[in-house]
C-alpha cells in the first residue's frame, strides 16, 4: 500500500464560468441580487426580502446562501421561492461571475 | 542531568535514556506534555517549562514592559492561564454575574465574556552557557493578539490567537544577571464569534540550544510513504539551522520499550532528507494508537547538540469517492464531532489532563474524529488525539480576506496568512491523527474571483507545506458558480473539468448542513469526496445512514460533540405562546450553546443518547419530555433538542400524559409503568430508531422493553425519586498527579435517600479542599449565567456539579469535602503522586 500525495498545482489561472441559469437553489443571495432583472423577480414575489436578509449574521453570508438554502433557518418559504424560480428560468444564461 | 521526557508511556523515559548513545549531558526534550516543571535555574535544553510563577495585571496600560516597572503588587499566576473566566472584577449582580457580564462587547457570541488587556511579566536567570548558546521562547498561544518584551525590547507582536510562535531571546539577554520578560496579551472589540478566552492560555516553553546549529523549528517532517508485506519505508525531512560540514543528523524510531527499531545516519545540511526501514511495523490506527518515538538528533562528532523526540505513527490514510476513508487499508467512518477550543469551566487554558478527558470522554460515546472548529488545535489536544486515537481535522481559519465580525481576523490576513499556514501546518503535520487541513470554515465571499484566488492560494500552500494530507474546507450554503479550471492551476487530474467555485480547489468538501445536497450533488461530480463538517444532531440517524451506503461519503462532524462557552443559546429550547411567532433567540443570561451532545461538564445530554442507539453503542435509551403548559408550545432552536430528560420525576404532571420518547435498534417496544403495560410500538426503517408513546403520568416505575424478532435486547428504568437528601463527592480518578499541571476532576451529585440523582437536582453546595491542590474550577452544565465558576459555592444543575482542582505541586492526599444546607455532606480523598 502506497500512500497519497497531494502536490501543489503549478500556477494560479482565473477559472472560466459555465454559463448557466440562475436560480434560488444554487444562486447566491449577492449574484441574484447583483442581477438586475432578478433582483426584481426577487422583491417583486417577496417584498419583505432585503429586511429578512439584513441581519448582521447573515450579511457577511450572502455569497454563500442562496434564498433555498435558508428554509432551513426559517428565513424564506418554499412556495414564493418556487414562483421566483418561475420566473428565473426565463431569463437567459448568465457568464459572468458574481464579483 | 535532567531526565530526557517524551510524551508517552511512563516508564519508557528511563529505558531511553539507557538506550540512548553517547549522550552529552544536556536535557532535550520535546512534545507539549514533555516538558519538566522544575522553576530551577535555567540551563541548555529544550522545551523547559516555563509556565510558573508569571506576575499578571489585568488592565490596559502603556510602558508596563520597563525591566524597571515595580510588578510586586502583581498577582502571581502559573500559567495556562485565562483571566476571561475569572469572575468581573467589581462585578454586580444582576447586570454581572461570576465572569460573566450583560454589557460584554461580545455579546452572546462569546458568552458574555470579558476580555480586554492584560499584562505578564516573569523574571529568570540563566546558568552559565557557552558564548554561542541561543535562547528562544515558545508560545504555543495567545488570545488573541500579543507583544512581547525581553528586557524592554520589543521582540515581536503575533496576530493569530490559536497558532503556536516563537522568539529568539539571544540579542537581548542579560547573561549574568536578571532578565524580565513581558508580554501584552489583547481580546479587543468584537473579534470572534465564540468564547475565545484571553491570555496566556497555552503552554510557554524555553529553548536553549549550546550553539546556532540546530533542528529547526518545526523542522522535522515524517510520514509513512508505503507499506507492504509487514515492512514499513518512512520518509523524512529534516532542516537544520546553521548546519556545517562537521555535523551530523541521526534520525531513529524507537518502540513502547525504547528499543530502536530503525535508524538513519546523513551528514547535516541545510536540508536533509532520510528513510526508515521498519520490519513488523505497529500501526497507528483509532483502534490501536500505538506511539513509536522519533528521535532526531544532531552530532558534531560524538556530541550531541541538539535533540528532538516527538511521538509519531506509522499509518496511511487514503480517501477516494469510490472507497471511502481507509487506514492502513480498513474502511471507516467518521463519526465525529465539532469542539470549540475551550475545556469547560476551566475556559481557554489547554491543560494536557483537561485535553485527554476531553478526548476519552468523547471515546467513550463513540466518536472517532474531531473538526477543530475553528482555529489550529492546541499541542495538549492533538497530543490527545494521537495518544487516545481519535482523527483529528486541524482548521485555519473563520475569515479569510472579508470580515465576520468587524474586529475579526481577517484585518490581518492578507498579512499572516502565510505565517500562520505555515505555523499550524509545520507545528502539527508529524501528528498520526491528523487527517486533513481545513483552509477554513464557512469563509465569507469564498465564491467570487478574489474568493476563489485565495482558496487556491491557501489549498497549494498547504500542499506545499505538507503534501501528504489534502485540504478541505467547511462550505455552508451553495457552492457558487460551475466553473472550469485550467490544467495549470487544477488539482491532478481535475484540469478542465466542471466544478464548482467553492469546492474546486479543495482535495475534500465538507458540507455544513447539506445533508440533502450530498447525494445529489454526487450525481453531479462523482469523484467528489465529501464529509459532512457540521450538522444538527436531529439529523444524526440520516447522516448515519447516508455514510453507510455512499462510500463518497466520509461522516459526520455534529456541531456540537460537547456544549462550549459563547454562541449562547444556538440550542436553547423555550416555552412560547402558542399563538405567537414561533421564535425564540437566546439572549442573557443563555452564556453556553447548549448545542453540545455533551454538555459542559462531560455528561450525555438528550442526542447523546440517540446517538448511542444509532451508534450501535446501546440498543434502548429513553427520554421524556418535560410538560409544556397548557396554551404554551416547544420552540427548539436549530441546533437544539427537544426538552426532555431521562426522568420520571415530574411533581407538577399528576394527571397529564406526557410524551415518552424511546430511541431503539429493535423492531418493537414496549412501555410499563409499575408493571402495567402502557403502550408498545413496532418499529420500522421510517421511523429512523425512534418512538414516542403518551403515557399518563404517575409516580413510580417506567420501564421500557427494547425487543428484535421477539428476542429482548434491551431495557431501561426511570424511577420517580424523592427528595434530596445528601451529596455524593466522587472523583473521576482515585490518584492524581502532583505536578502543577495535573487536574483531579471531582464530581459532586445531588442524591435522594435512596442514592438517585434527583434530575433537576438545583441545590447551592460549599466545597472545602484541604491538601496540595487548589481548587480552579467550581460549576455545573448550567447554560445560564449562575454564579461564579471559580469560587467554592455552585449550584448544582440537574442534580449534578463538577470540581476541578491543580496539583500545587507537592505529593500527598487532597481531601474533598462538599456541604448543602440541610442535606447530609460528603467527602472524599483523592491521592496526588
Amino acid at each position: 500500500m502506497d500512500a497519497p500525495l497531494y502536490p501543489p498545482s503549478q500556477a494560479y489561472e482565473q477559472p472560466s464560468v459555465v454559463p448557466h441559469r440562475m436560480d434560488t437553489t444554487t444562486t447566491s443571495i449577492a449574484a441574484l441580487l447583483a442581477d438586475p432583472a432578478a433582483k426584481a423577480i426577487i422583491i417583486a414575489e417577496i417584498p419583505t426580502f432585503m429586511a429578512r436578509i439584513g441581519n448582521e449574521q447573515l450579511k457577511p453570508h450572502l455569497y454563500n446562501f442562496s434564498p433555498r438554502s435558508l428554509v432551513q433557518f426559517g428565513v424564506f418559504k418554499t412556495d414564493a421561492l418556487d414562483r421566483v424560480d418561475q420566473q428565473l428560468g426565463r431569463l437567459p444564461p448568465t457568464t459572468t461571475f458574481a464579483k | 542531568m535532567k531526565d530526557l521526557h517524551v510524551s508517552i508511556e511512563p516508564g519508557r523515559r528511563e529505558v531511553m535514556i539507557a538506550a540512548g548513545a553517547a549522550l552529552l549531558p544536556l536535557p532535550f526534550a520535546s512534545g507539549a506534555e514533555a516538558a519538566t516543571l522544575s522553576e530551577a535555574p535555567l540551563g541548555l535544553g529544550r522545551d523547559q517549562a516555563f509556565d510558573l510563577d508569571w506576575r499578571f495585571f489585568r488592565g490596559a496600560a502603556d510602558g508596563l514592559e520597563a525591566p524597571g516597572t515595580d510588578d510586586s503588587g502583581w498577582r502571581r499566576v502559573d500559567l495556562p492561564h485565562d483571566w476571561s473566566v475569572e469572575d468581573v472584577p467589581g462585578g454586580q449582580p444582576p447586570r454581572q454575574i461570576g465572569p460573566f457580564d450583560k454589557s460584554a462587547v461580545g455579546g452572546t457570541a462569546t458568552g458574555y465574556t470579558q476580555g480586554g488587556e492584560g499584562w505578564y511579566r516573569k523574571h529568570f536567570r540563566l546558568k552559565a552557557l557557552p558564548a554561542d548558546a541561543r535562547v528562544e521562547i515558545a508560545f504555543d498561544g495567545i488570545s488573541v493578539t500579543s507583544d512581547v518584551w525581553l528586557n524592554g525590547h520589543l521582540l515581536g507582536t503575533h496576530v493569530h490567537g490559536y497558532t503556536p510562535f516563537a522568539w529568539d531571546l539571544t540579542p537581548h539577554l542579560v547573561r549574568d544577571g536578571d532578565n524580565v520578560l513581558a508580554v501584552r496579551a489583547r481580546n479587543i472589540g468584537r473579534n470572534s464569534r465564540w468564547y475565545a478566552g484571553s491570555g496566556i492560555y497555552r503552554h510557554v516553553t524555553l529553548n536553549i540550544f549550546p550553539s546556532p546549529a540546530r533542528i529547526a523549528r518545526w523542522g522535522v517532517g515524517a510520514w509513512t510513504r508505503r507499506i507492504l508485506d509487514r515492512h514499513a519505508e518512512i520518509d523524512i525531512t529534516t532542516r537544520i539551522d546553521n548546519a556545517d560540514p562537521a555535523l551530523t543528523l541521526v534520525t531513529r524510531l524507537r518502540s513502547v520499550q525504547g528499543k530502536i527499531v530503525a535508524e538513519a545516519s546523513t551528514p547535516a545540511g541545510s536540508a536533509v532528507s532520510q528513510s526508515l526501514h521498519l520490519d513488523a511495523p505497529q500501526l497507528w490506527s483509532p483502534d490501536n494508537p500505538y506511539l513509536y518515538a522519533l528521535e532526531t538528533e544532531l552530532r558534531r562528532g560524538t556530541l550531541v547538540i541538539d535533540r528532538l523526540i516527538q511521538p509519531w505513527g506509522v499509518r496511511i490514510v487514503t480517501m477516494d469517492a469510490a472507497n471511502g476513508l481507509r487506514i492502513n487499508g480498513t474502511a471507516i467512518k467518521l463519526r465525529g464531532g465539532c469542539i470549540h477550543h475551550d475545556n469547560g469551566l476551566l475556559g481557554a487554558v489547554a491543560f494536557a489532563d483537561a485535553d485527554s478527558r476531553r478526548v476519552l470522554t468523547l471515546k467513550a460515546r463513540g466518536y472517532n474524529a474531531i473538526r477543530s472548529s475553528h482555529n489550529p488545535a492546541s499541542a495538549t489536544l492533538r497530543a490527545a488525539c494521537d495518544r487516545h486515537g481519535m482523527l483529528l481535522i486541524d482548521e485555519a481559519f473563520d475569515a479569510w480576506h472579508a470580515p465576520k465580525l468587524k474586529d475579526d481576523y481577517s484585518k490581518y490576513f492578507r498579512e499572516d496568512w502565510h505565517a500562520a499556514l505555515e505555523a499550524l501546518v509545520l507545528s502539527a503535520r508529524n501528528s498520526p491523527s491528523l487527517i486533513m487541513w481545513s483552509i477554513g470554515n464557512e469563509i465569507p465571499e469564498r465564491s467570487t474571483t478574489e474568493g476563489m484566488a485565495w482558496c487556491w492560494q491557501l489549498a497549494n500552500e498547504v500542499r506545499r507545506l505538507d503534501p501528504t494530507r489534502p485540504a478541505t474546507a467547511a462550505l455552508n450554503g451553495v457552492l457558487g458558480d460551475p466553473i472550469i479550471v485550467s490544467e495549470k492551476a487544477a488539482r491532478p487530474g481535475f484540469g478542465g473539468k466542471e466544478d464548482e467555485a467553492s469546492a474546486a480547489f479543495l482535495d475534500v468538501a465538507g458540507y455544513n448542513y447539506r445533508l440533502e445536497d450530498i447525494e445529489a450533488d454526487h450525481r453531479k461530480r462523482p469523484e467528489r469526496i465529501i464529509y459532512a463538517s457540521e450538522t444538527f444532531s436531529h439529523d444524526a440517524y440520516d447522516y448515519h445512514a447516508l455514510a453507510e451506503r455512499a462510500p463518497y461519503m466520509l461522516g459526520e462532524f455534529v456541531w456540537t460533540a460537547m456544549d462550549y462557552i459563547g454562541e449562547a443559546g444556538i440550542g436553547a429550547t423555550k416555552r412560547i405562546p402558542n399563538k405567537g411567532m414561533p421564535f425564540y433567540l437566546a439572549q442573557w443570561p443563555w452564556v453556553n450553546a447548549w448545542c453540545g451532545d455533551m454538555d459542559l461538564i462531560g455528561h450525555q445530554k438528550p442526542p447523546s443518547f440517540a446517538r448511542d442507539v444509532i451508534w450501535g453503542l446501546s440498543p434502548l435509551e429513553m427520554m421524556v419530555q418535560r410538560p409544556v403548559p397548557e396554551g404554551q408550545v416547544e420552540f427548539v432552536a436549530q441546533w437544539g433538542w427537544s426538552d426532555e430528560l431521562p426522568s420520571w420525576t415530574w411533581p407538577d404532571a399528576s394527571g397529564r400524559t406526557l410524551a415518552v420518547r424511546l430511541y431503539c435498534s429493535g423492531d418493537r417496544v414496549e412501555l410499563r409503568l409499575n408493571g402495567k403495560l402502557v403502550g408498545t410500538k413496532a418499529l420500522t426503517a421510517a421511523d429512523k430508531m425512534r418512538a414516542e408513546l403518551p403515557v399518563p403520568y404517575a409516580p413510580g416505575l417506567l420501564e421500557a422493553i427494547a425487543y428484535r424478532g421477539g428476542k429482548e435486547i434491551g431495557r431501561k428504568r426511570l424511577e420517580t425519586v424523592s427528595a434530596p437528601a445528601r451529596l455524593r463527592v466522587v472523583p473521576e480518578k482515585p490518584r492524581g498527579g502532583s505536578d502543577r499541571h495535573s487536574l483531579s476532576y471531582i464530581g459532586i451529585d445531588l442524591l435522594d435517600a435512596q442514592g438517585r440523582i434527583i434530575p433537576e437536582g438545583e441545590v447551592k453546595v460549599r466545597l472545602m479542599v484541604h491538601g496540595p491542590a487548589e481548587l480552579v474550577a467550581f460549576g455545573s452544565a448550567n447554560p445560564l449565567a449562575v454564579g461564579s465558576i471559580q469560587s467554592a459555592e455552585a449550584r448544582t444543575f440537574r442534580g449534578r456539579a463538577l470540581a476541578i482542582l491543580r496539583s500545587t505541586g507537592a505529593r500527598g492526599s487532597v481531601r474533598i469535602e462538599a456541604r448543602a444546607e440541610g442535606l447530609q455532606s460528603a467527602a472524599a480523598t483523592v491521592r496526588l503522586a
